[in-house]
C-alpha cells in the first residue's frame, strides 16, 4: 500500500507510539485474579522441584550409565614409566669362568683379580661387564655341562646355562705365550700361557691379566656395541652414559637393525624356484635342505623354531615395472642395473603369500634365467644374489654350463645357493658377524633380542597409555587390563633375569610380555567404536529432549524469576 | 549314441591315463545345436602325499597346501557357477554333472576332526583362507549356510581313517562369479595360463559364457600298495555363444549388418528395397579357437607326459564330415577314435596353435547323450507371508527306473512345512519317496536341511511340493540390496541307480530361486524415535503444564485485553502497521 507522494495522512491514535490505545482500555477492563494461596504457589515449588529432581536424580545417571563407555582399570602411571625406562635399567653381567686346573688356588685367584681389574679399566659400558670366576672343579670341557661353579657372593649358584665364556688356561713349555684360540664351536677361549707367567701375589698388574682382559674385551666388543646402539636408541635415559659411537658405527648398525626381521619364537621359511620357462621343472630341494639347512636351524632352536616349506614356479614372469635385462659386452652376461632389484620380485604375479598362522615368513628365492637370457647378474656388481630387507634373499641361479639347461636341479647343483641362503638367514636374524664362535654370536644374538624386545614391549605399553588418554571414547574391555598386568609382569621377571644373568628366561619372559603388549594395543572391540558422530546423537536425542526440556526449563526459570522477585 | 560312447571312453581314457603322470590337461570341444559350443577344460596335477605332508609342492599350489594342511581338509570341493545348463538341448551334462555347482559358489569337504565343534571351528578356518585365495565371499559361509550332507556326497577320494572325517557343505548361491576368482584359479596351475590349453581362459569370455562352471578338487588317490598321491583336479565347462562370443573385444554391443551384407530370404515377397527377411541358416557356424576366445592357444604345457596317450591334450567332438583345418607353425600331431567322432591333437611347445572350422552344411548330426533326469524347481504363491516350492523331475528312460537323492538346503527364513510335503508320480499312486533325512532350521542359527531318497519309474514325472514361511527378519539381517530378494540354494540331486561307473557319482543340480520377503523402509528406526518422541513430548507437556500452571479466568490475566488472544493479536498488527506507515511518511 504505497502511500501517495505527499499526501496527507491523517494522525490516528496508532500513530502516536509512546501511548499504546490498547493499555488504555485494558486498564479500565482491569479485573484481578484472586490472590494465590501461599499453599498452592508451595505446591507447584514442589511439582516443579520433583520434575527436576526426577530428571537429575533418576534420568541423568541412567543415562550416564547406559551410554558411558567401559573402561577398565590401567595401570597408566606404571606404563609410562616403563616406557620411559624408569623401572628396569637393563644390565647385562656376564659370568665367565676360569678353568686353571694346574694352577695353585692362591694363583688362580691372585690372577683372576687381576685380569678383572684390567677388564674393569678397559670397560666404557657400565651396563655390560664381564665378571671372572674360578671354576671350582678342574673338569674338561666336554661335561662342564654339569659342572657347578661358585662365584664370588656366597650362595649365588647359578646353572652352567648362564656362563657367557669359560676360559681354560693352558701351561705349554715352548712356543709364543701368552696366545688365545677361540672355540668355534664351543664358548671357549683357550689361553695358552708359560707358567712364569704366573703374576706374584703381591702384584697387582701382569701380562698375563692384561692379556686375557684384553682377549675377552676384543671378543665382547661387536656386543657391547650392538646393545649400547640399541639402548641408546630406543632409551634416551642412557644416551649420557653411552660410550661414544662412531657416526660409521651407527649407520652400519642401522643399516643392520633395518634389514633384521622382528623377533618371533617360529619363522616359516618358504624356498621358490622360480623359472621364466618350464625348465627346470623340479629340484632335490629336501635333500639340499637336509643337508644344508637343518644343522643351522638346529642351532637356533634355542632362540626361535622353524617351518619349512618349497616351491616350484614356472613361467614367471619380470614385473614390467623394471627394465629387461640387457646385455652387456665387458661382462659376457645380462645384466639387471641395481635400481631394479627392488622391484624384481613380482609381487602381482608370483605366489609369495606369507603362510598361514601368526609367525613371520622368510622368503628365499632361487630364480633361473631362460636359456636366452643366462648368465644374469647385476650390472654394478656382477654379483647373482641380494638380500631384501625383512623380507628374505634371492639368488640367481646361472646353469654351470651354457646348453641344455636340465629339468631337474640336482643337490649338488644347489649347493651354492643353500650357502647363500643361509649366510642370508643369519643376517635377516640379526646374528653378529663376530666373534668367531658359533656358540658365542647366538647368546649375544640372545641378549640382544632380549634387550629389545624389552623395549619394544616397553613402548607398545607406553603408547596404549599415551592411546587411553588421548582418545577419552575408546572403550577399553578387561582382558586388555589382563594382558597389561601380564606384560607388564612379565617384564618384571624379564628385567630381573637379566640383571641376575638369566639371558634364556629373560627372553622367555620378555616374548611373552611382548605378546601380551601387541595383544593388548591390538585389541579389535578398542577399534570398533572410536567414531560415533555427534549428528548421531543429536538426531537421537533431539526429538525427545527437546520438547520436554523446554516446559521443563520455561517453568523453571519462571519459578526462580518470581523467588527473587519476592 | 555316437557321442554318448564317445563321451564316456573320453573320460576313462583320462582317468586311466592321469594316474600314471603327474600333471596332465585336456580340452574336450564339442558344438552344440543352437549355435553353442561346449569347452570342457580338465587340469589335473598329483602330488606325493608324504611330499605333501613335509611341504614340498611342485605341482601342488602351495597357498592352497598350506590352507588344507591347516584347516585339516582331507577332500576339497570347490564350486564357481554361473548361468543354466538347458538340457533339453545340450542333452548330458560334462563329467555327469560331478564336476559342477550350483549357481554361485559351493564348497564341501571332508575334515578330520575329533568331533563336531572341532570340524566346524576347522570348516570355519578353511572357508576364511579359501576367500582370501579365491577372493569370493566364501568367509560368509557360517552356520545358518552348512549341512552336514547325509546321503548325497560320498567321499571321492581313498582315506585312512574314515571315523574322524566330518563332511560339511556350504553354498552361497548369492555370489556373483566374475574374473577376480578366475585370477587366482589360474595361478593355481604349474602353466599359470601362459602355456597349455589354460592360455585361452580369459575372463571376458569364461563369464560371458551362456553356463560356465569351474570346479577345484583335491583329493587323496592310494594304491593297492599303499602309496598315496594327492590329486587336485581343476576344471572348467563352459557353453559359448558362438556368434556371442565371435564379437570382437573393442566392438562388443551387437549392431544390425548393413543390408546389403545380410542374406535375405528372396522366396517372400518384399514391399520396398529396403527390408529383408533373413534366412534362418541350418548350417554349422564357422568358428576358430582363436577367434571365439580372443587370444591364441600358446602350444602345449610341457609338464604334460610327452610320449604317453595323454599328450593328445585338445579334442573335438564332431561329425567325420566336418572339415577342421589346423592353423600351427609348429610340430603336431592327430588321432582320430570313436568313428572318426574324435579328433585329437597333440600340440607343439612353444608355438600357437588355432583350429579353425569353416561354415558348412552338414548331412549327419551328433546324437547327444540323453540325460538321466531333467529336474526344474520354483517358487509358487503369493503374499508375503507364504510360499510353496514345486520340483519337477521327469526321467525320460522308457525302461529304467531312477532312484536318485534330493538335497535341499535352505536359508532359515524360509520355513517349510514338512507336512505339507507331497511327492506324486503320474504314473502310479505309490509314493515314491523311501527315505527322508530332515533337520529343521533353527532361527539365526541354522538353515533347513532335507534329504529325500525317491524312486521314479520309466517315463514318468515326479512333483515334490512344499509349502513355506517367510520369516521377518530383523532391521540389520537386510543386505542393502534387500528389494532385490533372497536366494535359496539350487537342490542338488544324486542318481543311486543307475550306478556311476566312477566314484565321482552322477548329479545335476536345479536353477537356484529368488525368494522375495518383506521389507521394511529403511529409514524406520529415525520415524520411530521421532514419532515416539512428539507422543512423549505431547503428553508431557500436557500433564505439566496442567500442574504448574495456574487457571484464571480470561478477563482476569494480566496484560490480556478484553478481546483475548485476538485482541492481542489484532493490537500487534496494528503498532506494525502504524510504526510502517510513519517509516514511510519520514522517506
Amino acid at each position: 500500500m504505497p502511500p501517495a507522494e505527499g499526501a496527507d495522512v491523517p494522525p490516528t491514535p496508532n500513530s502516536n507510539p509512546n501511548i499504546p490505545p490498547i493499555t488504555k482500555s485494558a486498564i479500565t477492563a482491569m479485573r484481578h485474579p484472586p490472590p494465590e494461596s501461599k499453599e498452592s504457589l508451595r505446591l507447584r515449588r514442589y511439582v516443579i522441584l520433583s520434575f527436576w529432581a526426577v530428571a537429575i536424580f533418576i534420568g541423568l545417571p541412567i543415562w550416564w550409565k547406559t551410554t558411558a563407555i567401559y573402561r577398565a582399570e590401567l595401570p597408566l602411571q606404571i606404563m609410562t614409566d616403563w616406557a620411559d625406562g624408569k623401572i628396569c635399567r637393563p644390565v647385562f653381567p656376564l659370568r665367565i669362568s676360569v678353568e686353571a686346573p694346574t694352577l695353585q688356588l692362591q694363583d688362580a685367584h691372585n690372577l683372576i683379580r687381576a685380569t678383572q681389574h684390567a677388564l674393569d679399566d678397559l670397560n666404557e659400558f657400565s651396563a655390560h661387564h664381564l665378571r671372572l670366576m674360578l671354576a671350582d672343579a678342574p673338569l674338561s670341557a666336554a661335561n662342564a655341562s654339569q659342572q657347578v661353579v661358585i662365584s664370588g657372593g656366597p650362595g649365588d649358584r647359578s646353572d652352567d646355562e648362564d656362563i657367557a665364556l669359560s676360559i681354560r688356561l693352558i701351561p705349554i713349555e715352548t712356543g709364543t705365550a701368552p696366545r688365545s684360540i677361540l672355540q668355534p664351536y664351543a664358548p671357549t677361549l683357550d689361553v695358552y700361557y708359560s707358567p712364569n707367567q704366573i703374576p706374584p701375589p703381591s702384584s697387582t698388574g701382569s701380562p698375563l691379566a692384561t692379556f686375557i682382559a684384553h682377549e675377552l674385551h676384543k671378543i665382547f666388543a661387536e656386543e657391547q656395541t650392538l646393545l649400547a646402539h640399541l639402548l641408546s636408541t630406543t632409551s634416551n635415559v642412557y644416551t649420557a652414559k653411552m660410550k661414544s659411537l662412531s657416526s660409521e658405527t651407527v649407520t652400519e648398525l642401522e643399516r643392520q637393525s633395518t634389514r633384521t626381521l622382528k623377533y618371533a619364537p617360529t619363522y616359516h621359511l618358504t624356498f621358490s624356484l622360480f623359472s621364466p620357462t618350464f625348465m627346470p621343472s623340479s629340484w632335490e630341494i629336501e635333500a639340499a635342505l637336509q643337508q644344508y639347512l637343518s644343522p643351522l636351524l638346529e642351532t637356533f632352536s634355542s632362540i626361535s623354531n622353524f617351518t619349512v616349506d618349497t616351491q616350484v614356479q614356472l613361467y614367471a614372469t619380470f614385473s614390467p615395472s623394471i627394465r629387461q635385462p640387457e646385455y652387456d659386452e665387458n661382462l659376457k652376461a645380462w645384466t639387471l642395473r641395481k635400481e631394479d632389484l627392488s622391484g624384481f620380485i613380482n609381487a602381482a604375479e608370483w605366489p609369495l603369500s606369507p603362510s598361514i598362522g601368526v609367525s613371520p615368513t622368510v622368503n628365499f628365492i632361487l630364480y633361473v634365467p631362460d636359456q636366452s637370457q643366462s648368465p644374469l647378474l647385476v650390472k654394478e656388481s656382477g654379483a647373482n644374489s641380494w638380500l631384501v630387507p625383512q623380507w628374505g634373499g634371492v639368488l640367481i641361479l646361472n646353469p654351470a654350463v651354457t646348453g641344455q639347461s636340465p629339468m631337474t636341479l640336482t643337490k649338488d647343483a644347489l649347493t651354492p645357493a643353500m650357502h647363500t641362503f643361509s649366510e642370508q638367514l643369519l643376517s635377516l636374524l640379526g646374528l653378529p658377524q663376530s666373534p668367531a664362535s658359533l656358540p658365542l654370536r647366538l647368546s649375544t644374538l640372545k641378549r640382544v633380542r632380549a634387550a629389545s624386545l624389552l623395549f619394544s614391549a616397553s613402548s607398545t605399553l607406553g603408547a596404549l597409555a599415551r592411546l587411553t588418554k588421548a582418545l577419552k571414547s575408546i572403550p577399553i574391555p578387561d582382558n586388555v587390563a589382563k594382558s597389561v598386568d601380564t606384560a607388564i609382569a612379565h617384564l618384571q621377571q624379564s628385567c630381573s633375569d637379566l640383571r641376575d644373568g638369566r639371558f634364556q628366561g629373560a627372553l622367555e619372559n620378555a616374548r611373552i610380555a611382548e605378546t601380551a603388549a601387541e595383544k593388548a594395543f591390538f585389541e579389535k572391540s578398542m577399534v570398533g567404536q572410536v567414531y560415533f558422530p555427534d549428528e548421531h546423537k543429536v538426531a537421537v536425542y533431539l526429538p525427545l529432549l527437546g520438547p520436554v526440556a523446554v516446559p521443563l526449563i520455561m517453568a523453571g526459570m519462571k519459578e526462580l524469576k518470581s523467588l527473587r522477585g519476592r | 549314441m555316437l557321442s554318448f560312447l564317445a563321451l564316456l571312453l573320453f573320460n576313462a581314457f583320462i582317468a586311466s591315463a592321469s594316474a600314471s603322470s603327474d600333471y596332465s590337461e585336456h580340452l574336450l570341444l564339442r558344438p552344440l545345436p543352437q549355435k553353442a559350443l561346449l569347452a570342457s577344460f580338465n587340469f589335473r596335477s598329483n602330488e606325493s602325499s608324504t611330499a605333501f605332508e613335509q611341504q614340498n609342492f611342485r605341482y601342488f599350489p602351495r597357498s592352497l597346501g598350506q590352507i588344507l594342511q591347516h584347516a585339516g581338509t582331507k577332500e576339497l570341493h570347490l564350486r564357481f557357477s554361473l548361468g543354466r545348463w538347458d538340457a533339453e538341448n545340450w542333452g548330458q551334462r560334462p563329467w555327469n554333472g560331478a564336476r559342477e555347482g550350483g549357481t554361485g559358489v559351493e564348497l564341501w569337504a571332508w575334515v578330520e576332526a575329533q568331533n563336531e565343534e572341532e570340524a566346524f571351528a576347522r570348516w570355519l578356518t578353511l572357508t576364511n583362507a579359501l576367500s582370501g585365495l579365491f577372493c569370493a565371499s566364501l568367509n560368509f559361509i557360517d552356520a545358518t549356510k552348512t549341512i552336514r550332507p547325509v546321503m548325497s556326497f560320498p567321499p571321492e577320494g581313498d582315506h585312512q581313517n574314515p571315523s574322524q572325517l566330518h563332511l560339511l557343505h556350504g553354498t552361497l548361491p548369492h555370489e556373483v562369479v566374475c574374473t577376480e576368482n578366475l585370477t587366482p584359479f589360474l595361478k593355481l596351475l604349474p602353466c599359470k595360463g601362459k602355456a597349455g590349453i589354460s592360455s585361452l581362459l580369459d575372463g571376458h569370455k569364461l563369464f560371458d559364457a551362456s553356463w560356465q562352471t569351474m570346479a577345484v578338487d583335491v583329493r587323496p588317490v592310494c594304491e593297492e600298495d599303499g602309496e598315496c598321491t594327492l590329486e587336485t583336479e581343476q576344471t572348467v565347462d563352459m557353453v559359448l555363444d558362438i556368434d556371442r562370443s565371435k564379437r570382437p573385444r573393442d566392438n562388443p554391443i551387437p549392431r544390425p549388418l548393413p543390408i546389403e551384407e545380410i542374406e535375405c530370404d528372396t522366396s517372400k515377397g518384399y514391399s520396398a528395397q529396403d527390408t529383408c527377411y533373413p534366412i534362418h541358416k541350418t548350417s554349422e557356424p564357422a568358428f576358430s579357437l582363436s577367434g571365439i576366445y580372443g587370444r591364441s592357444l600358446k602350444g602345449a604345457c610341457p609338464l604334460t607326459d610327452e610320449s604317453s596317450e595323454n599328450s593328445y591334450t585338445v579334442c573335438i567332438n564332431t561329425p567325420p564330415e566336418r572339415i577342421i583345418h589346423v592353423n600351427t607353425t609348429g610340430q603336431y600331431a592327430e588321432s582320430t577314435s570313436e568313428n572318426h567322432a574324435m579328433r585329437c591333437y597333440k600340440l607343439p611347445v612353444g608355438a600357437d596353435f588355432d583350429l579353425v572350422l569353416p561354415e558348412q552344411q552338414m548331412t549327419t548330426r551328433l546324437v547327444l547323450a540323453q540325460p538321466p533326469l531333467y529336474a526344474a524347481r520354483h517358487i509358487n504363491g503369493h503374499g508375503q507371508e507364504h510360499g510353496s516350492v514345486q520340483a519337477v523331475i521327469t526321467n525320460p528312460s522308457s525302461t529304467d527306473a531312477v532312484e536318485f537323492v534330493y538335497l535341499e538346503s535352505l536359508p532359515w527364513f524360509m520355513k517349510p512345512y514338512i507336512h505339507t510335503l507331497q511327492a506324486r508320480v503320474n504314473s502310479s499312486p505309490e509314493n515314491p519317496i523311501r527315505e527322508t533325512y530332515y533337520r529343521p532350521a533353527v532361527d539365526r542359527q541354522r538353515g533347513t536341511h532335507l534329504e529325500l531318497r525317491m524312486v521314479i519309474p520309466a517315463a514318468s514325472t515326479l512333483t515334490l511340493t512344499y509349502d513355506f514361511e517367510k520369516a521377518i527378519l530383523r532391521y540389520t539381517e537386510y543386505p542393502p540390496d534387500a528389494n532385490r530378494g533372497f536366494d535359496a540354494a539350487p537342490a542338488i540331486i544324486r542318481l543311486i541307480s543307475p550306478e556311476s561307473l566312477d566314484k565321482k557319482g552322477i548329479y545335476l543340480r536345479t536353477t537356484s530361486l529368488l525368494l522375495p520377503l518383506p521389507t521394511p523402509d529403511f529409514s524406520m528406526p529415525y520415524n520411530v524415535i521421532i514419532l515416539t518422541s512428539t507422543v512423549i513430548a505431547l503428553g508431557f507437556g500436557n500433564i505439566f503444564n496442567l500442574l504448574v500452571r495456574r487457571f484464571v479466568g480470561a478477563d482476569e490475566v494480566q496484560g490480556m485485553g478484553p478481546g483475548g488472544l485476538k485482541g492481542i493479536i489484532r493490537g500487534k498488527v496494528e503498532r506494525l502497521k502504524a510504526r510502517f506507515l510513519t517509516k514511510k511518511k519520514t522517506a
